[in-house]
């Protein structure tokens, strides 16, 4: 390839101007950049569908979702990276950062607010801070409070964000039961229908999961980011609230 | 004719046949090393990395979380403390190391012939640590128990090419958390006669683990000797935590060894290039081996190092791939410019079976340590699926890898018999050897003899079972529990280490975490 052919491509990756493309060509446009990690073109993007009176909750659906949902599937295949994901599930933060507070005017239930953290006595982040990117890729409010957490400092979160999800990570069979621990804990101060509890980590297995009273186990990051809209919508429907 | 010399009656069929089928159960303590190391780096590249660590050190800083025990020694010691962060002037850490950590010590076994000596041209070879899940042909993948604790245990003391009996060889879950140190320590003790490894999930366990060697060697004997090595892990990048600070404190105030580990999986918790991670270990691994020497200078401690590389796919960690590699050569050539003794390496891989990926990702990174110069070899033998799993099969094909390194480290006899002049000239042009005079007197020993490998003929191979190397190590590590006999262990001290853990057990309620 010669210089010229480069500079080329430079010219005309200037030329996208977003605000002056049609809808669906935007859209697409959107799809891509999430899929490339831009942020700032999300927020654009974000910003002109609104201006073209789309309503939070459509450009939420046919803009963010459906692009990161391509991502997801790019993910589970091996094509993108990791620290790609990242920087796509950090460009959608962007994007949600102005819809959410639209979506809360006009009534529209968020997709979901996540707490997760590492419990007790453990310091394994790397497969949490995973499964935060790709929940926050999916749209959803993720608080991380990090490593070595107890009783007390789950429950302090859930108080101070009430999330729809409890995500308790845990890499030592020495502090996986303490998992357990958090969940009776709830279930003895009547909160534990209030959240959906999922557990991972490399050392359980669904069993586990089962035995401690989870809702459910995930294998990985990009399960978790299937499994929690899923539950979410579940349990929404069977209130009768979806 | 009967002028002919008798011949004295060698035991015949009967003898040979025994003598052929018994697997030797013990070799020298520890290996000695007859050949290079494999130095990757020149003195201005490894000078290069060595000046990145102390800046490191000196503009970054070490978090030492939650432990002011560390920032009061280290401030004392001229170090710059703001909140947890720990600055250390230029050579600093360098210095109280050199200062008074042993290039070389000796770890006492019960058995005094299996004492190993760490560090310098030694090589001892160490089962794999910490594995919740055990693997076999016949149940699959299922939680460890503390039964499949004491088959490792077992295992590992009839294997010759093993010198130690290593950890959590893996986790014991159907213990309870709190109490299942007590366990693992009395198996490695009861179970085996080669030093062990000590618990480090909570300093009052390390305490016990102390307790329980004091019961076996004496109180005055552990004060005053290495009885115990024991596994301390950095939490990179550029942190260690309370739990691993506390355990190594107790284990130096007693005088046992502890090796730092900086466990690094490359692009997850180091830069994704060899040399910024090596500058990170290095760095990692001053901050925390000048803490235990300022501790209790002198104390015995040991530069560790696991890197493995992530998967940039998945976050998961691999294994057996050649950046991992040219790291472990890099950091032991710094180890031994410090001038202390050298943890890496091991059969590690990334397979969930003891099949092709396991075999071949196991020998790179166990050759890797042997040319590297590796002293205390972790996870030699079991390792399967980055660490999740002990394999009984693939511990049995490790062990068999082990063996074969102490024949290779031993290097080239060039003594008169290992010329062989007089077997080239007895044999001469156009023969063969296998009957010469210095064929006759070397052969049982000449060349390396798996229990493992099948090399017959296919035919052969054939009529017995057409076994691939799993099914044939299936059957050798049940016929090597079948044969295993106890080393005797003093029932005086048996029956106080019983008390000392009932005792114990009973003084707190079960916990499971
Ligand atoms: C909704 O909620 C959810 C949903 C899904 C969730 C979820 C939560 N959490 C995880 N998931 C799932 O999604 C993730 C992404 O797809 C996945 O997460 P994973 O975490 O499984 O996968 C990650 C992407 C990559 N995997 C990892 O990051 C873990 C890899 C291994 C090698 C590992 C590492 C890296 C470390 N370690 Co540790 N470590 C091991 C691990 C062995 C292994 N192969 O798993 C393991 C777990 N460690 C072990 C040990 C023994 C220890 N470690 C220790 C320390 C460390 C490091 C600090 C060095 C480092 C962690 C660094 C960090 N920042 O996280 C020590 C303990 C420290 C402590 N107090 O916690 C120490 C005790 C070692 C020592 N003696 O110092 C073993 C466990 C033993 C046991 N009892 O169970 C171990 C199996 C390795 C071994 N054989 O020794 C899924 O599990």
């Amino acid at each position: 390839m010669n210089d010229e052919t480069i500079v080329n491509e430079d010219a005309e990756d200037d030329e996208i101007i977003l605000a002056e493309m049609p809808d669906d060509e935007l859209v697409e446009q959107m799809h891509d950049d999430l899929y490339d990690g831009m942020k700032e073109e999300i927020e654009e993007g974000t910003n002109i569908l609104l201006a073209r009176d789309w309503s939070a909750e459509k450009v939420l659906n046919v803009a963010l979702v459906e692009g990161m949902r391509i991502v997801g599937i790019d993910f589970r295949d091996g094509i993108l990276f990791v620290p790609e994901v990242l920087l796509a599930a950090n460009a959608m933060k962007g994007g949600m950062a102005i819809l959410r507070p639209l979506l809360a005017e006009s009534g529209v239930k968020p997709i979901g607010k996540m707490v997760i953290g590492t419990v007790k006595g453990d310091i394994h982040d790397i497969g949490k801070n995973l499964v935060g990117m790709m929940l926050e890729g999916a749209g959803f409010e993720v608080f991380d409070i990090g490593i070595n957490n107890s009783v007390e400092d789950f429950f302090a979160a859930l108080k101070e964000h009430e999330p729809d999800i409890l995500g308790m990570s845990a890499l030592l069979t020495t502090t996986m039961p303490y998992m357990k621990v958090v969940i009776d804990e709830l279930i003895a101060q009547g909160m534990r229908d209030d959240y959906i509890v999922l557990v991972g980590g490399a050392p359980l297995n669904e069993e586990f999961g089962k035995a401690v009273g989870a809702d459910a186990y995930c294998r990985d990051a990009a399960q978790a980011a299937e499994v929690a809209p899923r539950m979410i919508k579940e349990k929404r429907e069977a209130a009768g609230n979806g | 004719m009967s002028s002919r010399p008798r011949r004295r009656h060698g035991g015949g069929r009967e003898a040979k046949r025994a003598a052929r089928r018994k697997l030797p159960t013990s070799t020298a303590a520890y290996i000695d090393r007859k050949i290079p190391y494999y130095e990757l780096l020149g003195d201005e590249a490894l000078e290069l990395i060595e000046h990145n660590a102390e800046t490191v050190l000196e503009e970054i800083g070490i978090e030492f979380k939650d432990f002011p025990r560390a920032l009061k020694l280290f401030h004392d010691a001229g170090a710059d403390i703001k909140g947890e962060r720990v600055r250390f002037p230029r050579g600093l850490c360098r210095s109280i190391i050199q200062a008074s950590a042993p290039a070389e010590f000796t770890q006492h076994a019960r058995n005094p012939k299996r004492n190993v000596v760490i560090g310098g041209k030694r090589t001892v070879l160490v089962p794999a640590y910490g594995p919740p899940f055990i693997r076999s042909l016949d149940e699959g993948r299922r939680y460890a128990t503390i039964e499949d604790f004491r088959n490792f245990v077992k295992l590992t003391y009839m294997s010759p090419g093993l010198h130690h009996s290593g950890g959590t060889v893996c986790e014991p879950v159907d213990v309870p958390v709190n109490k299942r140190h007590f366990d693992m320590v009395y198996s490695h003790i009861k179970y085996s006669d080669k030093p062990f490894m000590g618990s480090v999930t909570a300093p009052e366990r390390a305490q016990d683990t102390v307790d329980m060697a004091k019961i076996v060697f004496g109180d005055d004997f552990v004060e005053q000797n290495t009885v115990i090595v024991s596994l301390i892990n950095a939490n990179s990048p550029m942190t260690f935590d309370a739990t691993m600070l506390g355990a190594a404190t107790v284990y130096a105030e007693h005088n046992q060894a502890t090796m730092i580990s900086p466990f690094l999986i490359a692009g997850a918790m180091s830069p994704v290039t060899v040399a910024g991670t090596v500058t990170q270990i290095l760095a990692e691994a001053l901050a925390g081996m000048a803490y235990v020497q300022l501790v209790k200078p002198g104390v015995p401690v040991i530069f560790g190092t696991f890197a493995a590389a992530v998967s940039m796919q998945t976050g998961a960690p691999t294994f057996g791939t050649p950046e991992p590699s040219l790291v472990m050569y890099a950091a032991a050539a710094l180890a031994r410019r410090l001038g202390v003794p050298f943890r890496s390496g091991g059969g590690l891989c990334g397979s969930k079976l003891p099949d092709a990926q396991a075999a071949y990702e196991s020998a790179n990174t166990l050759v890797t340590s042997a040319l590297a110069g590796v002293n205390f070899m972790l996870h030699t033998a079991g390792w399967l699926e980055g660490g999740l799993v002990m394999g009984y099969e693939k511990f049995i094909m490790d062990a068999d890898q082990a063996s074969m390194l102490a024949v290779f480290l031993a290097g080239v006899d060039l003594s008169e018999n290992g010329q062989a002049m007089d077997a080239l000239r007895e044999v001469g042009p156009g023969s063969h050897f296998l009957g010469a005079k210095h064929t006759l007197a070397n052969f049982e020993t000449a060349f390396y003899r798996s229990p493992l490998a099948d090399s017959n003929s296919f035919e052969q191979w054939q009529e017995e079972g057409s076994l691939d190397a799993a099914q044939r190590a299936n059957k050798l590590w049940k016929s090597t529990l079948a044969a295993y006999e106890a080393p005797p262990l003093d029932p005086a001290i048996d029956e106080a280490l019983l008390a000392f853990m009932d005792r114990r057990k009973a003084e707190f309620a079960d916990r499971e975490y």
